[in-house]
């Protein structure tokens, strides 16, 4: 078995990823999983493949893979924390900020969204008042809209912490959202470590894997050659009186058009 | 219980009785062909592994995310044991010592599923080490993505599964020299594995002879949009379209007519009626123009808009793109921001030519198939109902321009 140099080097009580900190609730958490992680690296032949088991477990306990789990992912496998960040940010069930404790995930595909998915979209958005990848203020329902969860013959269909819920309809969200609130619902809430915020969304990144169609910047030619709908949309923005005391060029930043929306991190 | 239906019977045949050699040869015979997608046929893709004695790995791929398919997931939570028992007896078949599944990260219930039954048949004494007391040691794991749909790729599920991004690598060399941990692999489908126990009891004629020549056997069809009954259908390859809607899938809802037909999941271009009477097979959904892909059919009726049919296929494609090719991660972003202009009521004429010709632009030039996969549908279904797209656009048709 290949470990990282650092896993067989140190042992459990130097686990130190920067400051000591006493009574920290992650340093406890990690001495009691530190058996489990050791089982996981141990599956492999090489070391670096128990990363998404490990950030599998971590978040589990935490609710969201915080900083302090990326370092000590980093620390067992012999990595750099920004190898870590890295990887975990290419899957998207990973969540780098706290999430609610309630998971929805709305199929947005094809089959769930020629069987109505558009409307049941619509009303978990007013029923939440949140939009995509929004988490509500009281810190119980996070949403987001899926791509295809393998249940099309049971569109439309959303998953609860990645529990199946199917065909869905209105009353039934009524019900779910209810049970939600009550704390009767029949799947399990979330650990919940820390507050979310408003999105789980690291700053920049659009929730994609790639940041594809972001590094142009010139809305002249947004669709390509010769391609006026750039300056016709904002026109029409500029006509708008939301937008009437602000130049040309804060209304592109505002509706993230404009170059100053960087690609950092991509 | 799944012993008690002749499960694991064939495994300890394979292991008592066989070579590893008879076993491939065996699935050679049988002509199985691979039921992820691409449709390459098992025994031939094991007999690339080269003889040059390092390890080697078998990974069975259950990173079901393909618009449109549920069969692996299906499998995964029903037939755990039958998925066990294939893999198994691949590993035997190429010689392998350890063999991974590499299961979608939303699946959590059938991982769950999956490890208990791989823990019941260790327990049993089907993995693990000097099996049946032939010597022969044989390690599963189980290992859980986390929501990518380009690890359903194979070199981008490999990468995934050494615990980097799932990016696709750069082919050659293929899986089957250089792979897992840079030594020869296998990729198997879910479902191309399930088949094997079959195979192996009923003998090679049998599977070789059902449906056509060229892709034979029986297959598990996916079904689902506008039909009355959707689901998974197991099928002999060569059933016809007509047959899989009316017949399997109850036909569609009362009153309404067919516009179309998705025959292989969301990288397939869309079929017509007139394609009706097709034989559900790899050929002949190639010949027509498609694919047959992971076998996921979606029946579009009269009341589809089409224009968000697209939108949705466009938006997952951009969403999954990896970022690593320049016409996948620009095409498909673009195409979406086209199509959601387009839907606003923002887009203009030459938007709907621009969806058609920019599609060519996308096809063969990227590392994986994802990026082949964005066009198909949209090109497709823009050629035949052009005028759903045209219907949202305000923009006064141009005047013809004298010359």
């Amino acid at each position: 078995m290949a470990h990282g140099p650092a896993a067989t080097a140190l042992a459990a009580a130097d686990w130190d990823p920067y400051i000591a900190r006493e009574g920290n609730f992650f340093d406890a958490l990690f001495r009691r999983l530190r058996p489990e992680c050791d089982a996981l690296i141990a599956q492999y032949e090489e070391s670096r493949s128990a990363l998404l088991p490990m950030a599998h477990l971590f978040q589990e306990h935490e609710g969201y893979l915080s900083q302090n789990a990326i370092v000590a992912i980093a620390f067992l496998l012999g990595l750099t924390p920004a190898v870590v960040e890295s990887t975990v940010s290419f899957y998207t069930l990973f969540f780098r900020k706290p999430v609610g404790k309630y998971m929805l995930s709305v199929c947005r595909n094809l089959s769930c969204i020629i069987n109505g998915a558009e409307e049941i979209m619509t009303y978990f958005r007013d029923s939440l008042g949140i939009g995509h990848l929004e988490t509500t203020a009281d810190g119980v329902f996070s949403y987001e809209e899926a791509e295809c969860l393998a249940a099309c013959d049971q569109a439309p269909c959303m998953q609860v912490n990645l529990e199946f819920v199917y065909k869905l309809t209105k009353p039934d969200i009524d019900a779910m959202l209810a049970a939600m609130r009550a704390g009767t619902y029949a799947v399990a809430p979330l650990v919940q470590t820390a507050p979310p915020e408003r999105t789980w969304k690291v700053a920049q990144d659009t929730g994609r894997k790639s940041a594809g169609g972001r590094g142009v910047t010139d809305p002249n030619n947004a669709g390509g050659i010769g391609d006026k709908s750039g300056v016709i949309m904002l026109d029409r923005l500029m006509a708008d009186p939301a937008f009437a005391a602000r130049s040309r060029e804060r209304v592109l930043h505002e509706k993230n058009l404009g170059p100053t929306n960087g690609d950092a991190g991509h | 219980m799944y012993r008690e239906q002749g499960g694991y019977a064939q495994l300890e045949r394979a292991f008592k009785e066989l070579t590893p050699k008879d076993v491939a040869d065996i699935c050679m015979g049988s002509n199985l062909r691979g039921r992820g997608g691409a449709g390459f046929p098992t025994g031939r893709k094991w007999s690339f592994l080269p003889n040059n004695g390092h390890p080697r790995y078998l990974v069975c791929n259950c990173d079901e995310a393909e618009p449109g398919t549920f069969k692996d997931h299906m499998l995964l939570e029903q037939t755990p044991h039958a998925i066990i028992e294939g893999i198994l007896i691949g590993a035997y078949a190429v010689g392998c010592h350890h063999a991974f599944i590499y299961i979608r990260g939303e699946f959590k219930a059938g991982f769950a599923i999956f490890r208990a039954a791989v823990e019941a048949a260790r327990a049993a004494g089907y993995v693990g080490k000097n099996l049946f007391g032939t010597g022969f040691d044989l390690e599963l794991t189980v290992h859980r993505g986390a929501g990518a749909y380009i690890c359903g790729e194979e070199t981008g599920l490999l990468n995934s599964l050494e615990g980097k991004r799932g990016e696709p690598r750069l082919k050659p060399p293929f899986p089957a020299v250089k792979g897992l941990y840079g030594e020869p692999t296998v990729v198997n489908n879910v479902e191309t594995l399930a088949y094997l126990p079959h195979i192996l009891r009923n003998g090679a004629e049998w599977f070789a002879k059902v449906g056509p020549e060229r892709s034979p056997g029986y297959k598990v069809v996916s079904i689902s949009g506008h039909v009355k009954n959707p689901g998974n259908y197991e099928v002999p390859l060569g059933t016809t379209i007509r047959q899989l809607i009316w017949d399997c899938a109850g036909g569609l809802r009362d009153g309404r007519t067919l516009l179309g037909v998705q025959p292989g999941g969301g990288s397939s271009a869309c079929l017509f009626e007139e394609h009706l009477d097709l034989p559900y097979d790899f050929e002949s959904i190639s010949k027509a123009g498609s694919m047959l892909g992971s076998g996921a059919m979606v029946v579009f009726d009269d009341t589809t808009n089409f224009v968000k049919a697209a939108h949705a296929l466009i938006r997952f494609y951009a969403h999954e793109s990896c970022g690593q090719c320049t016409p996948c991660r620009e095409g498909g972003n673009w195409l979406e921001k086209t199509l959601v202009r387009i839907l606003e009521g923002r887009g203009l004429h030459s938007d709907v030519d621009m969806l058609v010709s920019a599609s060519h632009q996308l096809t063969g030039l990227n590392l994986c198939p994802l990026g082949d996969s964005i066009e198909p549908f949209l090109a497709s279904v823009v050629k035949r109902f052009e005028a759903q797209f045209r219907a949202y656009i305000r923009e006064p048709k141009a005047a013809p321009v004298a010359v």
